[in-house]
Formats: C-alpha cells, structure tokens, sequence
C-alpha cells in the first residue's frame, strides 16, 4: 500500500492538498483539504450588510 | 549561450520598437519622472537579462494575480512581468506538487539574493500559522526563507502589503502584513486592492534601469505610485469644491457625477495614483464608474475609516467641508431656483413666440 500526496495542486484559485491511498494499483481511500482559511465568514459578522459584497467577493 | 535580454524578448514576441519607445516613455511618465528618462529606461530594459521572479500566493484570493494576468489584450507591460523569468507562480505554473516546489527551491538555492520575490496574500500568525499551508509548510516559513533570501520583494495588493481583508476585525487568524511577519526582507508594498499592474511594471522597471528600489514612504509604499491623494486629483473634485453632492444613489448629482463625498468616498484619506493611472489600461476606476473609494491600499482600510458607505467626519481641509452639508444644500437650492427661473423664462418666451404666430 502506497499513500501519495499532491501539494500544491497548481493551476486552481486557493490553496489545495490531495492526498491518496492506493492498494495493489487502484484507489483505496483519498482525501482532499483546503489548506487555506481566513474566516470571512467572521469578519462580516456585525458589518454594516452594505459592504459585505466587497468583503466577500474577496473570496 | 547567452541569455536572452528583455528587449530581444519583446522582439520575438512581434513588439515593434516604435511600441517599445512608447512603454518606456509611458513608464518614466508613471514614475514620474522628466521624459528624457525614457531613452535611459530603453538603453537598461534592451541590455538587462531577465530577473528570475517567484511569486507566492499565501493568505489570499487570487485578485492580485487576476489584475495582472487577465487583459483584453496583451499589454507590453503585462509582457515585462511575463518575460521577467517567472520561475513559480501557483495559479499559472504547469507542474504541481513536489515538482512545483522544486522549481521554487532551485530559484532560492541557485540564484539567492539576485532574484525577485512577489508576495501575494497576507501572513496568519495565529496557532504557529496553521490556517495557510502549502507543502506541509506554512505561509510564514515560506517567506522566511523565500524573501529573506531574496534581493527584494514586492507585496503586491493590500494583504501582502498590511494584512488586508484577512486582517479586517476581528482578524481570526492574526494575518499581518510581509514586513511585518519577516522584517529582515526587503520589500516594497504595492497596496490596493486589487493591486494597479502599472505600479508593479513601474517598480521593477525602475529597478532594472537604476539598479535600486524606488523612494518609499513610511509604510515601505513607492511615492511615485502613493505619494498624492485621491481627493486631489479626483476628476470630481471641481463638484466638491462647488459643493455638489451625491445625496442618494440614482439622484439627479449621482446621474450628473457629482461628488461622491456626502455617501461615503474616502478618497480625502486616501494616498494613490488611481485617478491618473486607472485601471483595465486606463479605462476607468471606482470614482469615475460612479462608486466611492473605499481607500482599499490604505493600512487597515476595512476598519481605519469607517463604513464603506459612512461619510467622512468633517475632512480636514477648507473652511467649507466641514459644512458640505449646508453648502451642498444651499447651491442645490440656488440651482433650483436658477432651473425654475429659466423655466419662466423660457416659458414665457415660448409663450411670446406662439403669440407671435
């Protein structure tokens, strides 16, 4: 069994780590994580909802 | 074999001298420099060979990278920053993964402190930098070792530069800023948001003519690019100075490109050249599409001055701005009164003129 991991995976917006699982040739198990969080979620919490366009379209 | 120069790059990529000459011209211009610069910018950019240029994307979203690579068509400038040896660069590069970071750690072994690092997105500091990871390393590594090695870094856009949106209250991952997260590097911020492309064609323009970085501001900002207020080169500004204010969208001064003062615009506060520069190739930028400036390359704008859509408290300046209220009110009424006094005239003028038939 063999486990190998792409990081960074290129050519995309944001940060991105796959990591897969393989058994005797094929996938067994893969994971994928963003590697990358800033919590905009939070910051427009409380925010005059007139400007959460231009916090979040910073996404 | 000898490198190729940036000049002969351009070249080959069918850029006739003549457009050659004009880009320097427009460059010195930008910098604001006198035009018989132009000929010295041409003499280094046709002798120079390519920097090797990384570009690290941390905590960010990308914008920085659009502003610059997204185009309706190829500019010079846009070819500079692509013929300047872009060794990495996440969004655009072909390889991923190990073969990825190989390319970037062969630029930091085999050519340190002679190559450029751009920087894009801000720096997490929170629980050892956790919340951006590229390679299993941190953003903060990463910068360590790429801008403390190299010959100079641009913090390209507001993240890089002061932290930016990811910084924006409450900050829930302590983003700082690259000067602050590694003050050995030297660097020079390009704030914005998105970052102009001219100012970063400019910067490393000036230093392939002059061999050092332009003079910077306080906040490591070229003053070239940062050193005049918005406010002063508005092309609004004669509205502000004649009291003609925005009160609501859609009203009559917002039809008219009034000032945009009374709804928010922080361009008062505000230290760039996007009035004189623009954006999209000079086609246009916020103010002139009719929407306040929202002082995005300003340190912390998000939360320094307020609510995007929140007017200034009483702007420093002339006696009359801390009254633009009343002024503003007062000339709209004289304007009223003037369109209503033509409107007699005309009026009776018409009515002269049926009588007359």
């Amino acid at each position: 069994m063999a486990k190998i991991a792409i990081d960074p995976v290129t050519r995309i917006e944001g940060h991105l780590r796959i990591e897969v699982e393989i058994d005797g040739g094929k996938v067994k198990d893969a994971w994928a994580s963003g590697t990358m969080w800033r919590g905009l979620e939070l910051i427009v919490k409380n925010r005059d909802p007139r400007e959460v366009w231009a916090i979040l379209s910073r996404i | 074999m000898k490198e190729e120069s940036l000049f002969d790059s351009l070249l080959r990529r069918g850029v006739s001298r003549r457009d050659f000459m004009k880009f320097c011209t427009s460059m010195a211009a930008t910098l604001a420099l006198p035009s018989a610069f132009s000929a010295q910018i041409a003499e280094a950019l046709e002798k120079k060979q390519k920097p090797y240029v990384v570009w690290l994307e941390l905590s960010d979203c990308a914008g920085d990278s659009e502003a610059i690579l997204r185009s309706s068509r190829p500019t010079i400038g846009q070819l500079v920053l692509d013929v300047i040896s872009l060794e990495y660069h996440e969004t655009i590069m072909a390889p991923s993964g190990h073969n990825a970071e190989k390319s970037l750690h062969d630029v930091v072994k085999n050519h340190k402190g002679k190559y450029i690092a751009i920087v894009e997105g801000a720096i997490p500091m929170k629980d050892g930098g956790v919340y951006c990871t590229i390679a299993g390393r941190t953003a903060l590594e990463i910068a360590k070792e790429v801008c403390g090695n190299a010959m100079a870094t641009l913090a390209v856009g507001s993240c890089a530069s002061f932290g930016g949106v990811a910084a924006a209250k409450p900050n829930p991952t302590q983003c700082v800023g690259l000067k602050e997260a590694v003050p050995s590097a030297t660097v020079v911020n390009l704030p914005g948001c998105p970052v102009n492309p001219e100012n970063v064609t400019a910067t490393v323009v000036h230093f392939l003519t002059f061999g050092t970085l332009p003079a910077l501001d306080k906040n490591h900002r070229p003053l070239f690019a940062y050193g005049k207020r918005i406010h002063d080169n508005c092309e609004r500004r004669p509205h502000f100075d004649a009291g003609q204010f925005v009160q609501k969208w859609g009203d009559e001064g917002h039809r008219l490109g009034w000032c945009l003062y009374e709804v928010g615009c922080k361009g008062p506060q505000s230290y760039m050249n996007c009035p004189t520069i623009r954006f999209n190739e000079g086609t246009s930028w916020p103010v002139m599409a009719g929407h306040p400036c929202f002082a995005c390359g300003m340190p912390q704008s998000w939360d320094a001055l307020g609510p995007i859509y929140s007017r200034l408290p009483n702007v420093p300046g002339a006696s009359y701005q801390a009254t633009a209220d009343k002024v503003g009110v007062a000339v709209v009424g004289a304007a009223a009164a003037g369109v209503a006094a033509h409107a007699i005239i005309r009026a009776s003028t018409s009515k002269g003129k049926q009588e007359n038939k």
